[in-house]
């Protein structure tokens, strides 16, 4: 299988290429990068030394392939995807610019209108833990956002399974300042950076809008930056009735995920390890989820762990390509993590 | 086989004996073997701060 990766000098861009070149099925034909033209991907990603002899080529010369992966930012690929639909190959967009079905929300979220609302419907949401069926045979599929990843995952089984104790819930997520991307800005400076517990978005983030897309929750969104390069933590407050007890969000959990290779469930009874934390996550492609029944206040607590450049982005994103190539889900994406890290 | 009475996970009864204790595999909660027949556990006693004083 030939692809092509667009963008590729990003943070994502870089874990994408690591997943893809240890990848038995694919070839990389081609990634680009306007900045960094002519460079080899070595240069740009040191991990990746001497694993390619690669290097970025302008998204100009861009060529059709079996797959495009489009590691742009935000606003940066729904211009592209016409021409790349029109040639007959699959996109699989790891920006924004497909995610969310209501072309409202692009001006309300993003910022801008969407160049292209007649593909948002076709668009395929990329997680296959609740769209595989149509994801075997999409065009063009959309890769989630890293914190609506986790929280999604967390909220999903118990909105669908209808003991939820109501339809409003308070995610509260932290992430590490790759999230943030290459180009942070002054933020993302060590000056700044190290030492952080920043409340970057209290209210209004945009990931608020797939996970109420998906589960058809509202959510009430915080988001944190932390002290951390690489991971995700959202914790899902349920507040408003009677939560399920403990035993029976084992089963609903259990049920949910039943047979899902990359989702983990976590809520031990002792022991250091024993609710969801990204740390131990890094380089993965697991979502670990993790729940706690607090009867006292009318409360149920959900947990989602997951590297975002792994579940929440790459990782994700060769997921994908793999349930839509009709290979084995787990194809390259077999890296167990590191302990201690 | 039974449930584990904390998080509902199958418990397998082949070769447990009365008595013993060991881990659920889902919650790592420590089980105790109540009875063979039936097959029965219980969450095993914790030691407690003052255990043996």
């Amino acid at each position: 299988m030939k692809v092509a990766v667009v963008g590729g000098s990003g943070y994502v861009g870089g874990e994408l290429l690591r997943l893809l070149l240890g990848h038995p099925e694919v070839t990389i034909e081609q990634v680009t990068s306007d900045r960094h033209v002519g460079a080899p991907v070595g240069r740009v990603h040191p991990n990746l030394r001497k694993a390619t002899s690669l290097a970025f080529s302008p998204r100009a010369s861009l060529r059709a392939a079996d797959v495009t992966f489009l590691a742009t930012p935000h606003g940066g690929s729904a211009p592209i995807v016409p021409e790349l639909l029109a040639s007959g190959g699959v996109v699989i967009d790891l920006s924004a610019d497909h995610r969310l079905k209501d072309p409202s929300h692009y001006p309300r979220y993003y910022r801008q209108e969407h160049p292209h609302p007649e593909l948002l419907e076709e668009a395929v949401y990329g997680l296959p833990e609740r769209h595989r069926e149509r994801l075997r045979t999409a065009r063009l599929i959309a890769v989630p956002g890293c914190i609506a990843t986790a929280a999604i995952l967390a909220l999903a089984p118990v909105a669908a399974a209808g003991t939820g104790p109501g339809r409003r819930a308070v995610v509260d997520a932290k992430s590490g300042s790759s999230a943030s991307g290459r180009d942070a800005g002054p933020a993302g400076q060590h000056a700044e950076r190290s030492g952080a517990m920043r409340a970057y978005a209290p209210a209004g983030h945009r990931h608020a809008a797939e996970i109420e897309q998906e589960t058809g929750i509202g959510v009430a969104l915080s988001c944190h930056a932390v002290e951390a390069v690489r991971g995700v933590l959202a914790t899902v407050h349920l507040l408003d009735g009677d939560p399920p007890a403990e035993r029976e969000l084992w089963k609903i959990y259990r049920a949910a995920y039943a047979g899902e290779p990359f989702v983990r469930l976590v809520h031990g009874s002792d022991g250091i390890h024993r609710e969801p934390e990204p740390k131990i996550l890094a380089g993965t492609n697991f979502c670990d989820l993790g729940f706690a029944s607090d009867p006292a206040h009318g409360r149920t607590v959900l947990l989602g762990a997951l590297d975002n450049l792994g579940k929440g982005a790459a990782g994700a994103a060769v997921q994908c390509l793999n349930v839509r190539a009709g290979l084995p889900e787990t194809t390259g994406l077999g890296f167990l993590g590191l302990h201690p890290v | 086989m039974t449930e584990c009475p904390v998080c509902a996970a199958d418990v397998e009864s082949k070769d447990k004996i009365a008595g013993e204790v060991f881990p659920c595999v889902d919650c790592g909660t420590e089980l105790e073997v109540r009875a063979l027949e039936p097959f029965a556990v219980e969450p095993a006693p914790k030691e407690a701060e003052d255990w043996g004083e």
